[in-house]
């Protein structure tokens, strides 16, 4: 009977949640003219939404960033996590002198804003020559995911009893081999649990591609949208919903087929 | 403390090639994340708007921060994040936590609070956006309710817009939340909620004598990621009113990003950030003493 209550309330509740994901959808999928003359509770069928689609993707230009994005976002945590199991090796399974002080300097480089480090770099950036690149983005989402995958991977490694190591040393294998044979293979699970996170983390980013960014071709897509949805009469808000709309599928989808690795990095990540 | 010194010490025999596992990342670390970090904290002693170089003024940007009626409201704002986030994310996410703690299916029950935490702060903003403008859908649902009186300009009119805003981010954020807090609530030992119900206790008694004092270490765990969410929150602000009109719906993560790169005044962007980054350390410092502590009960 409480059952019953509790589950009503979670109902009630969820539908409200869920409305602003119906008028979205709803509304990316009409063309100018219903999205005129109709309510925006009120759907009008599909047949807006492809060209709503494409005028988001060419004149919007959501294609570029959706290409940058995916490079940044595949390649950034792939390296990141590498780095961050070399970190969490190095302390927990090589016992690195002062291992605990150097895991909590780069652990706790998550702890302040980017506010704090935008300007110099993008000073060093344009110094450099690595304003507005491709290989600057991939570096510093590198840079802002390695903490997280050095904490994750550290607590991971702390579970692996010792004897693992030292049963490969007396076989005669050498660190390296034992990072790569043994080590890395045995902490999938934790591995992927970062990549998915990060990589999420990079699709959604607007703070570094808004500053370290300016040419279409380097932009990320949140960086794109965010200029699509400002630039006033430039373009229909079908057409401004349905790049939100697109943008936001590869997250989602990824999300509820990698529903418990999330949760499991999730937890894995604050606790 | 330290391990007597014996030939087979591991720390000996791997000194060179543990160094070698931590160095790619202690040094991007280093260089990209605490150099700026200095180099950020340096400028906001100076006066520097990007050209030449940053002169030296000592405490002046600091003062004029204080002075400045637009760090004034973009402080209120900040504040106003921060309690906001409190009462909707926190407050929701512990509801439907309570709710959905043992049902049959509860995964079912919490996934249209969990979706939108995959979709991006700038999409978030796109679609809030389009609900709020003059005459949009809520507009049409209030007039459809027959809700009287005029309808108050939700993206325009300040505090309402921060107000709005804060709710645009409880959309986000509160699945996250309830997903936390779920944990927490199945790690509880269920025993003394057992005892305590055969007592006779039941309901909001229950909850408030035996649950939530349970629940407190991890309620303060999702507390302080809830206020440093709020102090860092910049996406869902630029998408929906770029901290405008004016600067009535700025907060500090905006005022500095201004100041900085439509502004060009360098070093007050760097004071803002000093003072947005003294503020986040201080509201994380409660939940990273347990992050990183080795005891970890739940």
């Amino acid at each position: 009977m409480a059952d019953r209550i509790r589950k009503a309330i979670l109902i009630v509740l969820g539908l409200l949640w869920l409305m602003p994901v119906y008028l979205i959808i709803a509304n990316a999928a009409k063309t100018d003219d219903e999205y005129g003359s109709t309510s925006a509770w009120k759907p009008a069928g599909i047949s807006g939404l492809m060209d709503n689609i494409a005028n988001a993707w060419d004149r919007g230009g959501l294609g570029e960033g959706v290409a940058s994005t995916g490079l940044y976002s595949i390649v950034a945590p792939v390296i990141a996590v590498l780095i961050g199991a070399g970190v969490g090796f190095a302390i927990v399974a090589l016992k690195l002198r002062r291992g605990f002080l150097w895991f909590v300097l780069i652990f706790s480089a998550t702890v302040f804003p980017l506010q704090m480090i935008l300007m110099p770099l993008f000073i060093g950036y344009v110094e450099f020559g690595l304003y507005d690149s491709r290989v600057g983005m991939i570096l510093v989402y590198t840079v802002i995911s390695v903490p997280f995958a050095a904490f994750v991977m550290r607590n991971f490694f702390t579970g692996v009893a010792h004897q693992v190591f030292e049963a490969a040393v007396v076989d005669g294998a050498s660190t390296w081999r034992i990072f790569w044979r043994i080590y890395l293979p045995m902490s999938t699970s934790a591995l992927v649990a970062i990549f998915i996170l990060q990589a999420t983390l990079i699709w959604n980013d607007l703070l570094l591609g808004l500053t370290l960014t300016q040419s279409s071709e380097t932009r990320p897509v949140m960086t794109a949208l965010a200029a699509l949805q400002s630039t006033y009469g430039g373009s229909t808000m079908p057409t401004v919903l349905a790049g939100g709309l697109l943008v936001s599928l590869p997250t989602v989808v990824l999300f509820l087929l990698a529903q418990r690795a999330f949760t499991r990095g999730l937890s894995l990540g604050q606790f | 403390m330290t391990a007597p010194a014996v030939q087979n010490n591991p720390r000996d025999t791997y000194r060179w090639s543990s160094r070698a596992f931590v160095l790619p990342g202690l040094l991007i670390v280093a260089v990209m994340l605490y150099l700026p970090f200095v180099w950020t904290s340096y400028l906001s002693f100076t006066e520097y708007d990007g050209l030449g170089d940053p002169e030296l003024v000592g405490l002046d940007k600091y003062q004029a921060m204080f002075t400045d009626a637009g760090f004034l409201v973009s402080l209120r704002n900040t504040l106003l994040w921060v309690l906001g986030t409190l009462v909707f994310p926190v407050g929701i996410g512990l509801l439907v936590a309570v709710l959905a703690d043992g049902i049959k299916g509860s995964f079912w029950y919490r996934l249209p609070f969990l979706l939108p935490y995959a979709i991006s702060g700038v999409a978030v903003g796109v679609i809030w956006t389009f609900i709020l403008q003059t005459g949009g859908a809520l507009d049409e649902a209030l007039t459809f309710l027959n809700v009287p009186g005029d309808r108050p300009r939700w993206l325009l009119d300040a505090p309402l817009n921060t107000f709005v805003m804060i709710i645009a981010s409880t959309w986000q954020a509160a699945g996250v939340n309830a997903l936390l807090f779920g944990i927490g609530l199945q790690s509880i030992p269920k025993e003394p909620i057992e005892a305590a119900r055969m007592d006779g206790a039941s309901g909001w008694t229950l909850f408030r004598t035996m649950t939530w004092p349970m629940l407190a270490p991890l309620t303060t765990v999702v507390v302080g990621l809830s206020i440093v969410g709020s102090l860092k929150q910049f996406d869902i602000i630029w998408a929906m009113t770029q901290g405008g009109p004016g600067t009535s719906s700025e907060t500090l993560a905006l005022t500095m990003y201004k100041e900085t790169f439509v502004n060009n005044d360098y070093g007050l962007g760097a004071a803002v950030a000093v003072f947005l980054t003294v503020v986040t350390v201080a509201a994380s410092i409660m939940y990273l003493r347990r992050q990183l502590s080795d005891k970890k009960e739940i």
